[in-house]
């Protein structure tokens, strides 16, 4: 802002501001009026409701869990039901897929092989489903299915898999 | 400019005239009306009085140096005033009506003799009018589904009825009493409360599990055996032993069946950990493309999770793909919303509106907004952390404000506007057309840095509220504050009519489940919690445990799951009930 001599604003200044005041006093009014309406009609929210929201939701003056274990009783002591549980979960049952007894904390890596996906699995060449069974009943004491036998070409559905499965073994 | 939103809660209503408008408007026949002509829309601004460009209002009392904010014209006269010098001019003129005037730049009506501010239904509904004349808004859809709900709107929409508490016969108490079990309630825990084990690195799927859970209209769609594994037509497929290979989709697989083994589980009284071994097999067969090892991301799990149930259901019931009503799979009827998009010309107005359906809304993270909390209460400015996060904590509600924000495209989306046939700059805007009966909120916590191309976690507290009003952030009332919160029962849209909130329907949620992710991205954990009766759970996989208030609050919001307080039914098939979230009607 230019200013004469003795310190006032030119004409030109004066006019610069007048301007702005307009502006400004026209923005100002316009807020006002909406706000006005709003209020008014009836629509404004409650701003006690949010505001006791806010309140309730600021941090207290002790340390923010970042790993959300504040109240502590988590990995220490015991559940509402009164029972503690081990880092991995003990539990065992039968792996839909291959048949063979897991634990229940490794049952995702281990079906993650056992149906060959994900990274680090192994490529199957063959019919995986035959693959898993012929290493099933290779390995495992129990066999869910019929003992078999080395007959061939049968049509029934247990000895076609046994066809299979002397296929695969050679 | 538009005007904040605001709800149209059951007090919105225009308040009883004063007398002198209401003098005013029994002078004359139709009121207001003869002011179409003089009323003038711009495209984004507020409505004004048409002004010859030559002429110069001012107030001829006010001296010429000071210039009055606001210039008022009287109604019967027009006589040109600042506020100010109001009051005498109806003292000062002849003749009974010269108590309203008009504010020349903002349309609005003022009271010379109240000195204030008045509004009246028959004046909104004319400046609403020009504004509909020149900007009139044309509805296009992208996505055959919105397309075929506005088509078929006569057949999907269905009448409410009333809540009649449902008494068995008794054939059904016969059944009641030999084939079911009862719910155990234990006095001191709630029933459905049970752990999750983790099977290795899975807790983003125990994590949506125990939201799903106990999402009440998904709970009680399941419990009250609308979806038997027993009997359900897509399990009992016969096995063609030579094509049932794990390289098949397993067509005999039916997620709905696990999802419905496993609220059995939980639900059964016992209370050991429940390991969710089926449901993975099932979901890693059907989706072959997440199935790995490795911790994966609860959201995407959660979007999964719901599209393959839609897959497993749709065939059962022959429906058509008809998301957005939610008339194709339970997961789109607890789910499924509509959002409404309107772009709009900043050169000539002209507004293009589009509906598509969405199962979940994902909210920015706005981390650098100033909350005028800080503004009043200077003494908590100086609690807050001053280290990395110099602003206030972001909240829910604040996420939804920008996310219904008009937003200015940058050039580089400049949107081809019919009326003017190029390329323009443009205002695009969201609201919620239809709301869920259950909202899931995904806070959008893995951005993209720019930098180093790489993922990065942003830890920012979110506040969250425990009831929600949804009000503010629907179309109608979006639409209402583009028009500068001009109060009418039905805003004309293209010649339908979208009403507002009619007393009756209900916006209002509660929260029931939140999914927190702590830690790292690499190596981060995910917990939720449940509120059940007003107390909430810590589900950690295995682990429940109850918590205080507090620390839910404080916790990392990564999912936040909400269902209506309300619920509404519409006339079902066989004259059954079906709850169906607030619609507005086209």
């Amino acid at each position: 802002m230019s200013t004469s001599n003795d310190g006032s604003l030119t004409p030109r200044s004066q006019h610069a501001l007048n301007c702005f005041d307009d502006l400004l006093n026209s923005i100002i009014a316009d807020v006002a009026s909406e706000c006005h309406r709003i209020a008014r009609l009836g629509l404004d929210r409650s701003l006690e409701a949010e505001e006791e929201e806010l309140r309730l939701s600021q941090p207290s003056d002790s340390t923010r869990g970042g790993a959300g274990g504040t109240d502590g009783s988590s990995k220490h002591g015991v559940d509402i039901f009164g029972n503690s549980h081990p880092a991995v979960a003990s539990e065992t049952f039968e792996c839909m897929n291959c048949g063979r007894p897991i634990v229940a904390g490794r049952f995702a890596p281990h079906l993650e092989k056992c149906m060959g996906k994900g990274r680090n699995a192994r490529t199957k060449t063959t019919r995986s489903s035959t693959v898993t069974r012929s290493r099933h009943s290779r390995g495992s004491p129990v066999s869910v299915y019929a003992p078999y036998s080395r007959a061939n070409g049968s049509t029934s559905g247990i000895s076609e898999d046994l066809s299979d499965n002397n296929f695969e073994e050679h | 400019m538009s005007s904040p939103p605001a709800p149209a809660g059951p007090a919105a209503s225009f308040p009883s005239p004063c007398p002198h408008l209401a003098s005013y408007r029994s002078s004359l026949s139709r009121p207001f009306r003869h002011l179409r002509r003089c009323l003038r829309a711009r495209p984004l601004g507020l409505p004004s009085i048409r002004l010859d460009p030559l002429s110069h209002p001012h107030c001829p009392f006010c001296s010429s140096t000071c210039a009055a904010p606001r210039l008022l014209a009287c109604l019967s006269c027009a006589q040109v005033f600042c506020p100010s010098h109001a009051s005498s001019h109806p003292l000062a003129s002849p003749g009974p009506a010269h108590h309203i005037s008009v504010d020349l730049l903002r349309a609005e009506l003022f009271c010379c003799s109240c000195h204030d501010q008045v509004y009246d239904r028959d004046f909104d509904s004319t400046v609403l009018r020009v504004f509909h004349d020149a900007f009139p808004i044309t509805s296009s859809s992208s996505s055959p589904s919105s397309s075929s709900s506005s088509s078929s709107s006569t057949t999907r929409k269905r009448r409410r009825v009333d809540f009649h508490h449902w008494r068995p016969d008794p054939s059904q108490s016969h059944l009641i009493r030999t084939r079911s079990t009862p719910l155990h309630s234990f006095t001191n825990h709630p029933c459905g409360l049970r752990g999750l084990n983790n099977m290795g690195n899975t807790c983003f799927i125990n994590s949506v599990l125990q939201a799903l859970l106990h999402a009440p209209p998904l709970r009680n769609f399941f419990l009250s055996d609308r979806h038997n594994r027993f009997l359900c037509a897509r399990r009992s497929r016969p096995r063609n032993n030579k094509t049932d290979n794990n390289t098949n989709n397993g067509d005999h697989l039916c997620l709905a069946c696990d999802l419905d083994q496993i609220y059995s589980a939980v639900f059964s009284g016992d209370r050991t950990p429940f390991t969710p071994a089926k449901f993975l097999y099932s979901w890693w067969r059907i989706s072959s493309d997440l199935a790995s090892y490795e911790q994966q991301d609860a959201h995407e799990f959660f979007i999964s999770v719901l599209d393959r149930i839609h897959d497993n259901l749709v065939e059962d019931q022959q429906n058509s793909n008809n998301n957005a009503q939610g008339d194709c799979c339970i997961a789109h009827r607890v789910f499924s919303g509509i959002l409404r998009s309107d772009v709009t010309c900043t050169y000539c107005g002209f507004t293009s509106t589009t509906y598509d359906p969405c199962i979940d809304l994902s909210l920015d993270l706005d981390p650098t907004h100033i909350t005028r909390h800080n503004a009043r209460n200077g003494e908590r400015e100086t609690k807050q952390k001053h280290n990395k996060n110099l602003s206030a904590p972001t909240t829910l509600m604040r996420c939804l404000e920008k996310f219904t924000r008009p937003e200015r495209l940058d050039n580089e989306h400049k949107f081809y506007c019919q009326k003017c046939k190029e390329r323009r700059e443009s205002l695009k805007q969201m609201s919620i057309r239809k709301l869920p009966l259950v909202l899931c909120f995904h806070v959008k916590r893995f951005e993209q840095s720019t930098m180093k191309k790489t993922l990065r976690k942003i830890d920012s507290c979110l506040q969250f509220p425990f009831s929600l009003d949804m009000a503010p952030y629907l179309s109608s009332s979006v639409l209402r504050s583009r028009y500068g919160n001009r109060l009418l029962t039905a805003i004309l849209d293209n010649g339908g009519s979208e009403v507002g909130i009619s007393s009756g329907a209900s916006s209002e949620f509660e929260i029931f489940a939140v999914v927190t992710h702590s830690g790292r991205l690499d190596a981060g954990h995910y917990v939720t919690y449940l509120r059940i009766n007003n107390s909430w759970y810590k589900c950690d996989d295995a682990w429940v445990v109850k918590v205080e208030e507090s620390t839910v609050r404080e916790s990392q919001a990564y999912m936040l799951f909400y269902v209506q307080k309300v619920l509404y039914y519409t006339a079902g098939d066989n004259n059954t009930g079906i709850s169906t979230g607030i619609d507005e009607p086209t």
